[in-house]
């Protein structure tokens, strides 16, 4: 489970690069996140104007492109996440929210699905992460901002509760 | 199903963006690329540090310290005492010309008082000085008040006060002033004429009063108030004429010394020791920069770490 690429395609790599070569990355790592796919095409062009006015701020010794805009993808979502909580805060006196139909990709299963969509941001995030970008702990762990060892709790929980909710619709 | 088999049916998800975004990042990605900044703080630093390094050497480097000025004096006042004999006391004319001038009106009486302090080479000197200023005290006219000379090894100091009249106190300064380097002059001149003047006043009055009781019959009353007045009348004069004889002489402090003894280590310093100097001072500072900068970054170390841990907790919370 390695994510890590030679340095050298790191420290070549333009900005254009890293986005055509990481978009789906970006892309699926949001959709799992907020397990909404309009919502996530949003995030991701947000994601991918910061991380153009940031990218000087990119250095390949200290991690991959690809780890580097999943940390940019992170916040941009925790901001959403943010502002979402006060909007829904809001308009929960008025109305209750839309409910959201989500998808996680081709190729799940309707009970993975569903399995999914109980899991908490934070639990699907690393899930993400670890298993559908297959970053290495350390790399999964640097975009948390937590410690490998915490990441690992995570994930091993999330695939736990995943397994048990598979196992009573089954 | 297994933790093994769920990981590889999420593994097989295949989610691919949209044409319509990769489109959208396509554009963001082509309409330029920022130019990496070139200077970032941690290259300001590598540079900023050691020009302060050098900046800070070179103060403590080109520093002239005490010791160099001591030095400097001593060049400047070697030539002027050689063998310190009396010939060879530096030229009046050169001397001199540092000396205060005394600005004195003689139809008025003033108080006029000098110190001089002059510093000579050797402790001879310092005799031969002594024995100049005497002579040119009496030959102005004028007489020591107290000579006081003490001598330890190669260093010699003396203290005369001499008593100068005062219409010649300009040359008397002029001509001590050349008996060696001036260190310290001072002048100070009082105007006493007012003082006079206001006595001489208070002294016509009362004799008016004398005449005035005289002329009265003879009483025991007037008889104490004639004696009185004719007391306090003597008194005034007697202030008077004191205050008139001081200020016909003018009185001189003069100061000869020899300087003190250079400390002989100067001479063993290494050419390192500047080196050692600066390595000194910048320890100075290190020390004093952990002092007051270790306390600073442990409250904001501590500031981070609850920062952090805030921020985190949220996090939790807004994901969870």
């Amino acid at each position: 489970m390695t994510s890590r690429r030679p340095a050298a395609y790191n420290e070549q790599m333009t900005f254009a690069q890293a986005a055509e070569a990481h978009l789906d990355d970006v892309y699926g790592y949001l959709t799992w996140f907020t397990s909404d796919r309009f919502t996530a095409e949003d995030l991701t062009g947000v994601t991918f104007e910061r991380a153009l006015r940031l990218w000087h701020r990119f250095d390949p010794d200290r991690g991959s492109a690809r780890t580097w805009l999943c940390q940019v993808a992170r916040t941009v979502a925790l901001d959403h996440f943010r502002s979402e909580k006060r909007r829904t805060r809001r308009e929960q006196l008025a109305a209750a929210p839309e409910a959201v139909d989500p998808r996680f990709g081709e190729g799940l299963s309707a009970e993975l699905e569903s399995a999914l969509a109980r899991l908490t941001p934070g639990e699907r995030e690393v899930v993400a992460l670890r298993v559908l970008l297959d970053l290495d702990a350390g790399a999964a762990a640097r975009v948390l901002g937590i410690s490998s060892t915490n990441c690992t709790t995570r994930l091993n929980r999330a695939l736990k509760k995943l397994e048990e909710a598979l196992n009573v619709a089954a | 199903m297994s933790q093994r088999d769920l990981v590889a049916e999420l593994r097989a998800a295949h989610l691919t963006a949209p044409p319509g975004l990769r489109e959208r990042v396509r554009l963001i990605s082509v309409e330029g690329q920022p130019a990496p900044r070139r200077i970032t703080w941690r290259r300001a630093l590598a540079v900023a540090v050691p020009v302060a390094a050098a900046v800070a050497a070179t103060i403590v480097f080109t520093r002239p310290t005490h010791q160099a000025n001591r030095d400097q004096a001593l060049e400047r006042l070697a030539p002027a005492t050689v063998h310190g004999s009396a010939a060879s006391v530096p030229a009046p004319t050169e001397r001199a010309a540092k000396a205060f001038t005394v600005p004195t009106a003689p139809d008025r009486a003033q108080q006029v008082g000098a110190t001089l302090g002059l510093r000579v080479a050797t402790a001879g000197a310092v005799s031969d000085a002594v024995k100049r200023a005497l002579a040119i005290t009496a030959s102005l006219g004028g007489y020591p008040l107290s000579v006081h000379a003490q001598s330890h090894g190669k260093t010699a100091a003396a203290m005369l006060t001499l008593k100068v009249p005062r219409t010649h106190v300009s040359e008397a300064i002029t001509r001590l002033s050349a008996l060696g380097s001036i260190r310290q002059e001072h002048v100070d001149v009082t105007d006493k004429q007012a003082g006079l003047n206001t006595t001489d006043r208070l002294i016509a009055r009362l004799q008016r009063q004398l005449t005035t009781l005289r002329a009265q019959p003879t009483t025991a009353t007037t008889t104490a108030q004639i004696a009185a007045l004719v007391a306090r009348i003597e008194q005034l004069q007697r202030g008077e004429a004191a205050t008139r004889r001081a200020t016909h002489y003018a009185t001189i402090q003069l100061s000869v010394a020899t300087p003190q003894p250079t400390v002989a280590t100067h001479h063993g310093h290494g050419r390192l020791h500047g080196v050692v100097i600066a390595l000194t001072w910048l320890g100075i500072g290190a020390v004093y920069a952990l002092a007051i900068g270790v306390p600073v970054l442990l409250v904001l170390a501590a500031a981070w770490f609850a920062v952090r841990m805030v921020r985190r907790r949220r996090e939790d919370a807004l994901l969870g």
